[in-house]
């Protein structure tokens, strides 16, 4: 597995994706922006181009030409989809950090970055991760159709979320108000979008696994 | 000891389908698969890599069932694909630092070795390499691994003659030892009249047959004869096509009856195929 996840690091993912988290995670500088699309972008550039990378390099024969399980490399991909979300999400919470020293006094309509903002992006990321990964795994190599539907889910809740935040004055509240100093919600919030983005990674590397065995090459 | 043995084979497409595919492979030697495009050689080979599921059937590797031993065989199977490339903008280094960990048996000074007998520079990139050289390189990987049954899909299609000669020769250095088995396919009949060992003949999803080489051409014989004889003979024949003399025609050995007194020969493997094929399109 960890052979194979160094495969994935070295040959799957071009330098341009690692850099990506420090391009996009400087979005977070533009005061009081819809900070949904931050990470957002990783699940309109990254995704499909390293997808698109797999295909068109016979990634899926190369892979199964080697002495490795099929969920070994399942369990691969999945990790390095994980591992770039972690790192978008962390680089951007930094520059969050910064943005909110920097712009003390910006009016936010959209939610601004703060843990329990932080909790919510990982359900977004949750539900891309569900849709995406299970999506694809039905043929392991198509990646266009799956991309569009797991980043309309994804849309979905940001825009509901947001939705939220605007009509609901609990909501608000809780994510532009009072509710940003205490930190005990924040970091519930957090805590629970963390368990729900393992919840749903993993049950998609299951149904993944299972899907993908049928997959012939 | 057999390298490979393949059972009943069965495996339905929409279009194709492989009927009862079996066949075996001595150890230590080379086997030639032969076939038009189109008729069942790397359908046949991805699944010797398990790269499709079959509908039933049994492979054995070493002695070993491929599904039940699929890792550790695959630590013993080289392989390569005439047509396909991967990571081809990665360099020849890069790629071999990802693939050696894999292999636990890996032989870093048999690859040095084979980089230089090969001529591979390890700097140059996947796509800068001719077709030729891309064989030399899964060679040269399958062969530090310890790889014992090599298994590969038109290694020598797109090479010119030289390169083609050149590979044909190392396939035979290499089966010398006794210890590696090569089962190649090829469309290109004069590679096996060079180093095949045995061949196995497929056709439209069903092997014709597969014997040692010799033995295979033996089977049949091409006949030269008038329209008169062609009257007389014409069930008997495989497949024949009329000429201005008469007729040039593939029959079975077996079936020759002396007392039709026409012209036989020994065929070629391109005459086989070829009237095999014609055979087919005849029911179609």
């Amino acid at each position: 597995m960890y052979n194979l996840l160094m495969k994935e690091l070295k040959l799957g993912v071009g330098p341009f994706f690692y850099a990506m988290p420090f391009l996009t995670g400087a979005l977070m500088l533009i005061p009081g922006w819809l900070y949904f699309l931050v990470t957002l972008y990783f699940c309109f550039i990254t995704v499909p181009n390293m997808f698109a990378g797999y295909k068109t390099q016979n990634d899926l024969i190369f892979t199964s030409m080697l002495p490795v399980t099929k969920k070994d490399s399942v369990k691969a991909k999945v990790s390095v989809v994980v591992l770039l979300e972690l790192m978008h999400i962390a680089v951007a919470s930094i520059y969050g950090l910064i943005s909110t020293r920097l712009y003390p006094n910006v009016t936010y309509f959209f939610f601004p970055p703060s843990p329990g903002f932080w909790g919510l992006t990982f359900v977004m990321l949750a539900i891309f991760n569900l849709v995406f990964i299970v999506m694809y795994y039905k043929t392991a190599y198509k990646y266009g159709a799956p991309t569009i539907v797991s980043v309309t889910a994804a849309i979905l809740f940001a825009g509901g979320a947001e939705w939220l935040g605007i009509q609901s004055s609990f909501v608000s509240d809780l994510f532009k108000g009072a509710g940003l100093d205490n930190l005990a919600a924040q970091y519930s919030i957090l805590l629970a979008g963390i368990a729900i983005f393992a919840i749903f990674t993993i049950i998609a590397y299951y149904i993944a696994i299972k899907r993908f065995e049928k997959v012939e090459m | 000891m057999l390298a490979l043995e393949i059972k009943n084979l069965n495996k339905k497409y929409e279009h194709f389908q492989l009927k009862d595919v079996s066949f075996q492979l001595e150890k230590g030697y080379i086997m030639g698969f032969i076939g038009a495009n189109g008729a069942g050689k790397t359908t046949t080979i991805k699944s010797i890599l398990n790269l499709i599921r079959l509908d039933s059937g049994e492979i054995r590797i070493m002695g070993k069932d491929l599904i039940d031993h699929e890792l550790e065989l695959k630590q013993e199977i080289g392989s390569a694909f005439g047509d396909i490339a991967f990571y081809t903008r990665s360099k020849i280094k890069t790629l071999t630092k990802v693939i050696k960990p894999f292999y636990r048996n890996w032989d870093e000074e048999a690859y040095r070795s084979y980089l230089k007998k090969f001529n591979l520079n390890e700097n140059k990139r996947i796509s800068e390499l001719s077709t030729g050289m891309k064989v030399k390189y899964r060679l040269a990987l399958a062969l530090s691994h310890g790889a014992k049954l090599l298994i590969l899909d038109e290694p020598t299609s797109g090479l010119d003659p030289v390169a083609r000669d050149q590979l044909l020769d190392i396939f035979q250095e290499l089966v010398q030892d006794g210890e590696i088995s090569i089962l190649f396919s090829t469309h290109i009949t004069s590679d096996l009249e060079k180093c095949a060992d045995y061949i196995t003949y497929i056709d439209n999803g069903r092997i014709i047959n597969s014997a040692e080489k010799e033995a295979f051409i033996d089977t049949y014989r091409l006949v030269n004869g008038n329209a008169d004889q062609l009257n007389d003979m014409e069930g008997k024949l495989i497949a024949y096509k009329k000429n201005s003399f008469g007729f040039t025609g593939l029959i079975h050995a077996r079936d020759l009856d002396p007392s039709w007194d026409v012209r036989s020969a020994l065929p070629s493997l391109e005459d086989i195929m070829i009237y095999f094929s014609k055979k087919e399109s005849a029911y179609v």
